[in-house]
């Protein structure tokens, strides 16, 4: 079943074009990884198809209905997000809640779930991510690991359809990457359908079923990932595993 | 007067100007604070979220009011209205031009703090599925609050001071019962430096409220 379509989209700053026309197909359960080098468009493209930044053409297909991404209207973006979690670089908890508060934050505004029952599902998501004894401390008290799997369980909350992921662990200390990592994988293996700005390439290649490599907003190459990393077809594909390789052994 | 004098007279002194305290300029600092707080956060909100028109007129009004000294303000609030037949209570007319004054200083002090709030926090509200007004109500407004609370204690408190001004214009707070005394007595030195302590007194009190407020407000680590 398909749960998310992005057909041609299309966006500039100024005079320079970010994204120049891409697709791409999300199958339920599907984990896809979007490599490239910095400036290659992949955070724009994550930021347009959730409307964090104003697209200027494009095709959406969601939750049965199909969207200009041009002319898209506050209550359609309201309905779509609704439905999908996003995860941010630099998790963006709300720094005046708990961490059960940010979780339960959403559950209590935007769906008026009653705030007893909205916290018994906040904890259970924090279990989830293993913070269950940190649920009454404030994003200041927590580290980077631990205000990110916050912010998953946060995205876990609404019970999206899809949950997207911009360099979730471009911030973190090396020692902290793994907890991130290893919730992501715990989701990944729970069916949860999920797109993957990253940088981690172990990630892309053992967790995510297809990878998609990016560059100058296109897409160069797209595949499964076993074939992805095992034979790229591309040769700027090949160049960037390669560097992104050597850059692994001298880490 | 021998030293003993002056004492006992500023002991029989004592309550006929602190009580004009508690009648007047602890009320009239509440009143006129809280109508500022009213002021300050509405006029930041409307240059927060840049709304036309409304915007240009803030600004015009923050504009006119630190830019004329507050003395002036209230005579025309009081002396300046009676003249042209607009009948008010000098009590009244010293709370209204205070809101009015203290709205302004208060509100560049909320505006300030609201920017101070990452716009990541919209991001993550919104992705959340929350709109603008829940996003301001339960995330934005309280950390700019947060962040406000320091100054506006210290506006309070300098308010409370400031409110010795209206004697001028003939409500009768602590200072105005401390220059009758001395009017009478000749005991200038005697009764501004009573008057001036019984300030000092109120201001500290307002000190440790500040300073309490901030830690219980200092439970997430600040802004």
């Amino acid at each position: 079943m398909t749960v998310l379509e992005i057909k041609d989209i299309h966006k500039s700053f100024g005079d320079q074009e970010i994204l120049k026309g891409v697709d791409i197909k999300v199958e339920k359960g599907d984990v896809i990884a979007i490599l490239g080098p910095s400036g290659s468009g992949k955070t724009t493209f994550l930021r347009c198809i959730n409307f964090l930044t104003e697209t200027d053409s494009g095709q959406m297909v969601f939750d049965g209905k199909t969207y200009d991404m041009a002319k898209m209207n506050r209550k359609d973006i309201a309905a779509i997000r609704k439905k999908t979690g996003f995860v941010f670089q630099n998790y963006n908890l709300f720094r005046n809640q708990t961490a059960l508060g940010n979780v339960t934050l959403g559950l209590t505004t935007v769906r008026r779930i009653k705030k007893k029952e909205a916290e018994e599902i906040g904890r259970s998501l924090l279990e989830k991510v293993g913070l269950s004894d940190k649920t009454d401390l404030y994003p200041s008290q927590l580290s980077g690991g631990q205000q990110q799997r916050v912010a998953i369980a946060r995205a876990l909350a609404a019970n999206p359809e899809i949950i997207y992921f911009d360099e979730p662990t471009s911030a973190l200390d090396p020692e902290l990457i793994g907890e991130v990592l290893s919730v992501m994988k715990r989701l990944a293996d729970a069916g949860m359908t999920m797109i993957v700005v990253t940088h981690e390439m172990d990630f892309a290649r053992n967790v995510s079923n297809r990878t998609i490599f990016m560059e100058n907003g296109v897409i160069v190459e797209e595949g499964p990932s076993k074939e992805f990393f095992e034979n790229p077809k591309m040769e700027r594909t090949k160049e960037f595993l390669r560097l992104e390789d050597s850059r692994g052994i001298v880490k | 007067m021998t030293l003993e004098e002056i004492i006992q007279l500023m002991l029989d002194s004592f309550f006929k100007i602190l009580i004009p305290g508690l009648t007047r300029t602890i009320p009239l600092t509440i009143l006129a604070f809280s109508f500022a707080m009213v002021i300050a956060v509405i006029c930041s909100l409307i240059e927060y979220a840049k709304v036309p028109v409304l915007k240009e007129i803030v600004r015009f009004y923050v504009w006119i009011i630190r830019g004329t000294p507050l003395l002036v303000q209230l005579l025309i609030g009081f002396y300046g209205l009676t003249s042209i037949g607009v009948k008010i209570a000098p009590f009244t007319a010293a709370v209204l031009v205070f809101s009015i004054n203290e709205g302004a200083y208060c509100s560049e002090t909320m505006r300030g703090s609201l920017e101070s709030v990452s716009y990541g926090q919209f991001e993550a509200g919104y992705c959340c599925g929350m709109n603008y007004v829940q996003i301001m109500r339960h995330v934005v407004l309280p950390q700019a609050f947060r962040t406000a609370f320091p100054a506006l204690g210290n506006s309070l408190i300098s308010m409370l001071k400031d409110t010795s001004l209206v004697s001028n214009i003939t409500v009768t707070e602590m200072l105005f019962a401390a220059q009758r005394i001395a009017g009478r007595t000749y005991q200038y030195m005697a009764m501004y430096i009573e008057v001036a302590l019984i300030y000092l007194a109120f201001s500290t009190i307002l000190t440790k409220v500040q300073k309490w407020g901030e830690e219980k407000l200092n439970y997430y680590g600040g802004a």
